[in-house]
């Protein structure tokens, strides 16, 4: 657990007002605030930092006590500790004032509730609230990333996550994209004080497939097709997300000639019995390896060509 | 569900913020309220968006102008954050095809 200097991370000087302070966390939560920054961690865990150096530094008694530990704040309990007995032993302020803490802590809290080992060491558990509008904290969105292979996003199925220990059943209709980002309401961490609590954000990874190639709605496949078959015609078997099917190839098919099969490519996202196409590329393969007397045909058709 | 309906009144006292911000969003165009028999409610598909809304406002000083263009803003880079998501998938097709 590493000292934070909360003045560095508001960038104003150890003798700055409260309201050099103020000024100066308004201006990096505008930056950083996760509503301005959506489905951006960084800027998540940046508004954290921002928002607890403001919880510190805003709170006149915080700050005294910060300020009087600083590095040191491993043995802030241990000093004050001497401090009270001393005061116990020979008079002074005693009670409850000077630098005794409230282990209550608390403050305002934006979106998020994380607060850093480090002040929960020097400030105790987070807790209650100065009043004000922000009674109630919405709960922290959560952002969970899920990958499926390419198969599994063509069809409606669900499946159960674990978020933060918590099980949730989802329902994932078939034609989700790759990077494609759906919210849950109200799955996220619960809310304080009434609040609301915080949503669910999920990422689908789909990675490359073997087969088919993606694009929007449609699929690309190359499919290798003999030179016989593409010299003479004939018929071929190819695979699809449905199965095999068999496709007449047309007599002289040139390398590289696309067929586009109708309704059999990705489904529509949402929009169920919409499919896209299949769009299959035919690679002419040139037979190797061959025998002395296919050899010589191929002599005959070239003289005769 | 999208008929479902919050007092704007009720919702205003539990989030301790004053009933004349919604009024202000709704006339900026922000959101939408219904008024049945003299009762205004809000409509539960917004609430995401009015709490939103009330934390630029409050948590962080912006007006409502501005809250405004960053709503435009947002959606413009959600926009753009969808179309930067198709061409890396069409980037990564013509990449394989090329390999």
């Amino acid at each position: 657990m590493a000292y934070i200097d909360y003045y560095n991370v508001l960038g104003v000087d150890k003798k700055a007002s409260q309201e050099d302070i103020r000024k100066a966390f308004k201006k990096l939560a505008r930056k950083h605030h996760p509503d301005l920054n959506p489905n951006d961690p960084d800027a998540k865990r940046r508004f954290q930092e921002i928002n607890e150096a403001n919880e510190v530094l805003s709170d006149p008694d915080k700050r005294k006590k910060y300020d009087q530990y600083g590095e040191h704040w491993q043995h802030a309990d241990q000093f004050e500790a001497q401090q009270q007995q001393y005061r116990q032993q020979y008079g002074g302020a005693g009670g409850s004032g000077g630098a005794y803490w409230s282990s209550s802590g608390g403050g305002f809290s934006g979106e998020d509730g994380e607060f850093s080992e480090f002040f929960e060491s020097l400030f105790g558990s987070r807790g209650g609230h100065r009043g004000g509008r922000s009674a109630g904290f919405r709960g922290q969105d959560f952002n969970a990333e899920l990958h499926l292979s390419l198969r599994d996003a063509a069809r409606t199925h669900k499946q159960v996550l674990t978020v933060n220990g918590k099980k949730i059943r989802i329902t994932i209709p078939a034609g989700v994209e790759n990077g494609q980002t759906i919210k849950l309401g109200g799955q996220g961490a619960p809310g304080m004080n009434g609040g609301p609590a915080g949503d669910l954000y999920i990422t689908f990874v789909i990675p490359e497939d073997t087969v088919f190639k993606r694009l929007g709605n449609d699929l690309y496949a190359d499919v290798p097709l003999n030179l016989y078959t593409a010299v003479l015609g004939g018929e071929q078997f190819i695979d699809t997300l449905d199965g095999k099917v068999k496709l007449k190839v047309k007599p002289e098919t040139q390398n590289g000639v696309k067929v586009r099969l109708k309704g059999k490519g990705f489904p529509v996202y949402k929009q169920e019995g919409q499919y896209g196409d299949l769009i299959v590329t035919w690679r002419v393969e040139i037979p190797t390896h061959l025998t002395e007397k296919q050899k010589e045909l191929f002599r005959e058709l070239q003289q005769i060509s | 569900m999208e008929t479902d309906l919050i007092i704007v009144s009720e919702y205003c006292r539990k989030s301790h913020i004053d009933p004349s911000f919604i009024t202000l969003l709704e006339t900026e165009g922000l959101i939408n309220t219904r008024v049945i028999e003299g009762i205004h409610y809000l409509l539960s598909s917004q609430l995401c968006e009015v709490e939103r809304y009330s934390r630029m406002y409050y948590d962080l000083s912006i007006n409502i102008e501005g809250i405004d263009a960053i709503r435009h803003l947002l959606e413009k880079m959600e926009n753009l954050q969808k179309e930067l998501s198709l061409l890396r998938n069409r980037l990564r097709l013509y990449e394989g095809t090329l390999l």
